[in-house]
């Protein structure tokens, strides 16, 4: 695929599970959020300004920065709690969260529009059982300081010199840019999960891939 | 407890405020947004092969419509035949029943017919015409609909040639590939295309366009596909249709559940070695069932491919009968001689300019005793019908007699068969020096050949790259019975060697995606000694690439790309190859009378002929042509002219090649100064004519001159010896027999003196190939893995690559990198134990616990 991929990895307690990915997420976010944009007659635009606020959290020995916006934070939220509720409560298990960015492109009328993912950042859970209380301070810590290399890991591939989609006209910053938020304006983006026992292809995309084939006999 | 961690964020103090929104001293930003919709596309693999595929179809127009016309033919193929059979009453047409007309005793064609009624019911009526019908509305629906796709593709890809190329439809076919190529290279860095570099390189273009074919181009050259058999009466034959690689592509590559998982990337569990006899079983069973689905379809197809080799070919018979006695390269010989990274119009083209000698050489083979019967029946045949024609000239009714014309027809059909086994009374007889004419052009020929040209046995495998076309279509009709049988019975046998091949031989190239590690024509690698690469390659038995393909594979590609800008070692070994070439070739010219054999002259103004003027034509313009290659074409261009010149003129070949140099670098030797001024004038003239065109014909000259090079050294370092790769390798191999060699790990094997045993009857337990014990459930170093790539796969390839299979390199307990020599698992010798699967594979329970290499090399 035509598209950049990272992977990241990390051991946590079943309870730090939505907060080490909120963490992430919105680490990885707040790098490709802009203001929102707005257009004027000759073709250029201004950009409005994005405000960033510190979340500490409570079973993590760490604070990370995120956008402050809470609709965005409130997507975000939701997605995180649905792949908490499907790695299911407690026992170990391994799961992976996917960040992707995509742009979408036009096609012709026989075809729907295409969504064509140009980063995708992959974040593999390992959910880990603890013994006593002991064990969890220090994996309190522990995973605090993982975090805090993640971090780090993402900002350095942030700060890379490499592919973004190019800055839209008016006409079509819908095609890059998520502009249904009021307050901030980050690229197009989809989370998706998987929970260890259904990694692989689904049926879904077997299918269209079949017919995709046989067409391009 | 944030007080603890110490990052780089800080919260703004109250100095912070908001700045009001006021219009005027707003930073304004321009888009650019409204350029051309050409960056970042999704598919390049497939846009690759369009952009491709118009270039050789010769523009959108050509193309459409050549397909439109398919379609038709279709439609024609099929309602003309059950016309044919339904709706003609032959009574009438033979005469033998009489037509009651009133006015007049002549029968019209319109009389033949039935009339539509009946006929219709008489259609409705057999269940096997409806069948027919059926399948082949089935099919041509189908086509249609891909016809419509694929207007709509190439309308995208029309738009990328005018808009993004800057090359309009109508002059398309007068620009060469390389040309569009270039202009390609150069989009990118303006569009990036490919988001992952800055910078195309050709080699990327080509990797995708041919990542499959690679792919069989590979598994062809290590003999690992079912193609050779021995049936009773034949003999040694191949048997390799269209047929039977649409299947083997459909199970590989592209069909449900095969190995890939898109274009680009191999499914992850078949990069890792832990449960390789699990997939072989699985791809065991899918071979299975797509032979017992061949088998069920084989009725259906059975009849398309009568049907479509007899409206293709009786047209073709008819009008010149000759041609099922002229040959063709047979769809095996094509995938023998195809080197890495060939596309196929240079196959083509390379293998067209073969033809001619190919065909003398196989002439040579005409059996006496056929010729002294076809002699006479030529002579009884040609008397018969010379009376006949002269009975016809002196009166025409003599046609009107019963089967005058039918016997006047097949007199002469006799007549040109017996004459393609009479031979030309001119003929020389000199087989090894057309073989040695041939192998310029193909490339590519077993060792044993050389020497024995004059030998039956020589003859007979060079049929089966060379073969009737008439038996090329024999094939293609019998192949729907065939092909389940070799699938179900041996290829199945292979599947775990097919998938240890995939493993071992596929790296994920960035910016590309998984591609055959051959084509990578990394001679350490892949590089065979006996080959040139002698000291270069680090390649196990099962890694090197038979009949030194990597090596003439790597010097087709750059002379053919003088652009593209190969990595240090290989410039290197290409720059030397190509100093030897020029310097025995002009210097002493003791490899040239070698080379040639008894009769040099022949041979150099044999492919010097295609190209008549080149020697001068070239002169001058090859600093600017070619940035990265003055060196190299002009070496071959010196070369050749002083091959050309000195055969004409004598010994003056150190004036022609300060000759050539003079042009550039304006250095004329006393005695030379006239051969300067007339190569020069001879240049002058064609100055700014010179295109790409005559530069890749001129390349291929080149290329000639090192294959047959390379094959002259390959022959006197074996000295005579039985090379160990003998034409077809047969099952049982003597590479089975437990080659111990020094571990050939990539650069930097802390421990390279460890002696490893490179087969399968010694797997692999050596002491440093265990990974070690890998945290993988806890938050040992394993996540680091993902984020921190370049720390672990720098080291291990400079062109950043990465090896799946054999080479597991992983970070130890310590942080310190541990490399397993990278041997592969699973080899040649398997099918000599007749499939059994070997018991235990040493690494399999560490392997599974591996995290799958997920995590792409940035």
């Amino acid at each position: 695929m035509n598209c950049r991929s990272e992977a990241l990895e990390v051991s946590v307690e079943g309870r730090q599970v939505d907060e080490a990915m909120l963490a992430l997420l919105h680490t990885i976010l707040l790098h490709r959020s802009t203001g929102k944009f707005h257009y004027k007659k000759e073709g250029t635009y201004s950009i409005g300004t994005v405000g960033t606020q510190d979340i500490d959290c409570d079973f993590i020995d760490f604070s990370f920065v995120r956008v402050s916006s809470d609709e965005l934070d409130r997507a975000i939220r939701k997605a995180v709690g649905e792949f908490k509720d499907a790695m299911g409560n407690g026992t170990d298990g391994m799961g992976q969260i996917s960040l992707e960015f995509y742009q979408k492109k036009k096609s012709r009328w026989p075809f729907s529009d295409e969504c064509i993912p140009w980063e995708v950042w992959s974040i593999k859970v390992n959910v880990v059982n603890l013994a006593n209380e002991q064990e969890r301070q220090i994996c309190r810590e522990k995973v605090g300081e993982k975090l805090g290399e993640k971090v780090i890991n993402i900002v350095e591939v942030i700060n890379r010199h490499e592919y973004l989609p190019k800055m839209p006209t008016q006409s079509e910053v819908d095609n890059v840019f998520d502009t249904s938020l009021k307050d901030v304006q980050p690229y197009l983006y989809k989370i998706n999960f998987q929970i260890t026992d259904t990694l692989g292809t689904s049926v879904s995309t077997t299918m269209r891939r079949l017919i995709k084939d046989t067409l391009a006999l | 407890m944030a007080a603890h961690f110490d990052t780089e964020y800080q919260r703004l103090e109250a100095s912070y405020s908001d700045s009001p929104p006021g219009e005027e001293n707003l930073l304004v930003h321009v888009p650019d947004g409204n350029k051309l919709p050409w960056h970042h596309i999704e598919n390049l693999d497939l846009f690759f092969q369009r952009v491709y595929n118009l270039h050789q179809k010769n523009g959108f127009t050509c193309m459409l419509l050549g397909e439109v016309f398919e379609l038709v033919q279709l439609l024609f193929v099929v309602g003309f035949t059950v016309f044919l059979a339904n709706c003609v009453d032959y009574d009438i047409l033979f005469a033998n029943k009489f037509v009651n007309h009133t006015d007049s005793s002549k029968v019209t064609l319109p009389d033949a017919f039935l009339p539509v009624d009946v006929c219709s019911a008489s259609i409705r009526d057999n269940v096997a015409v409806m069948f027919v019908l059926m399948i082949s509305g089935v099919f041509w629906l189908h086509r249609l609909i891909k016809f419509i796709y694929n207007v709509c593709c190439y309308w995208e890809i029309r738009s990328f040639y005018t808009n993004a190329l800057k090359m309009s439809m109508a002059e398309l076919p007068y620009f060469t590939w390389q040309e569009v190529q270039a202009r390609i290279v150069e989009i990118q860095k303006e569009h990036q295309i490919c988001i992952h570099k800055k910078e195309l390189t050709e080699l990327d273009i080509y990797h995708r366009i041919l990542r499959f074919k690679n792919y069989m181009v590979a598994m062809v050259n290590k003999s690992l596909l079912p193609v050779h058999f021995r049936p009773p009466l034949l003999g040694e034959s191949v048997f390799y249709t269209r047929g039977l690689k649409y299947n083997f592509e459909l199970i590989f590559f592209w069909g449900p559940g095969s190995l890939f998982e898109s274009e680009w990337s191999l499914k992850p569990q078949y990069k890792r070695g832990g449960n390789r006899l699990e997939l072989a079983d699985k791809l065991a069973s899918r071979i299975l069932w797509i032979g017992i689905a061949n088998l069920l379809l084989c009725p259906v197809v059975l009849v398309w491919q009568i049907l479509y080799a007899f409206f293709s070919y009786t047209e073709v018979i008819k009008r010149e009968p000759g041609s099922l006695g002229a040959r063709c390269w047979s769809l095996y010989g094509r995938c023998y001689l195809r080197h890495f990274n060939e596309l196929d119009h240079e196959l083509m083209s390379r293998l067209s300019k073969g033809y001619k000698a190919s065909s003398r050489y196989m002439n040579c083979f005409l059996s006496p005793l056929l010729t002294v019967v076809a002699k006479n029946v030529a002579f009884f045949a040609g008397s018969l019908l010379a009376v006949l024609i002269a009975l016809t000239i002196y009166d025409e009714d003599v046609l009107a007699v019963e089967h005058v014309l039918s016997s006047i027809t097949l007199l002469g059909v006799c007549i040109t068969v017996c004459r393609s086994f009479i031979p030309d009374k001119h003929l020389v007889y000199c087989p090894e020096q057309l073989l040695r004419v041939i192998l310029a052009h193909i490339h590519y020929m077993p060792d044993h050949w050389q020497g024995n040209a004059h030998r039956y046995e020589t003859r007979d495998q060079f049929s089966q790259l060379f073969q009737y076309k008439a038996v090329f279509i024999l094939e293609e009709l019998i192949s729907p019975l065939v092909t389940p049988f070799i699938l179900i019975f041996s290829l199945r046998r292979k599947s775990l060697e097919i998938i240890d091949f995939f493993r071992n031989f596929t790296v994920e190239v960035v910016g590309v995606g998984d591609t055959c590690s051959f084509a990578q024509m990394d001679i350490r690698q892949h590089g065979h000694p006996a080959w040139m690469s002698e000291g270069k390659t680090e390649a196990s038995i099962y890694q090197q690439a038979e009949d030194g393909k990597t090596e003439l594979s790597l010097m087709h590609f750059a002379i053919t790309n003088p652009q593209w800008q190969p990595p240090t070692e290989t410039t290197h070994f290409i720059s030397q190859l190509k100093e030897r070439v020029q310097r025995e070739a002009t210097g002493d010219r003791h490899t040239l009378t070698s080379l040639s054999g008894s009769e040099p002259r022949s041979l150099i103004a044999n492919f010097l002929a295609g190209p008549p003027s080149l020697a001068s034509l070239h002169l001058g313009q090859n600093g600017s042509l070619t940035n990265h290659g003055p060196v190299g074409v002009s070496d071959g261009a010196s070369a050749l002219r002083s091959l050309s010149v000195s055969s004409m003129r004598g010994s003056c070949s150190s004036a022609h090649r300060s000759a050539g140099h003079a042009s550039s670098a304006s250095r004329a030797m006393p005695g030379s100064s006239t051969d300067a001024r007339t190569a020069s004038s001879g240049s002058s003239v064609w100055e700014g004519q010179l295109t790409s065109l005559v530069l890749s014909e001129y390349a291929s000259t080149e290329m000639s001159i090192h294959a047959l090079y390379i094959h002259e050294l390959h022959k006197q370092q074996s000295g005579g010896e039985l090379s160990r790769h003998t034409w077809h390798r047969q099952d049982s191999d003597d590479s089975s027999d437990s080659v111990t060699e020094e571990g050939g790990s990539g650069g930097g094997n802390p421990n390279p003196r460890n002696p490893i045993p490179r087969s399968h009857t010694f797997p692999i337990t050596t002491p440093i190939s265990s990974p070690g014990p890998i945290p993988s459930s806890n938050s040992g170093p394993n996540p680091d893995r993902g984020t921190t790539p370049g720390q672990e796969v720098a080291p291990l390839q400079s062109n950043s690559q990465r090896r799946y299979g054999g080479n597991t390199d992983s970070v130890g307990p310590g942080g310190r990198v541990v490399r397993s020599a990278r041997v592969p698992m699973g080899g040649w010798t398997e099918e000599g134990r007749g499939g059994q699967h070997p018991e235990t594979v040493p690494e399999e329970g560490s392997e599974d616990d591996m995290p799958p290499n997920i995590h792409k090399v940035t």
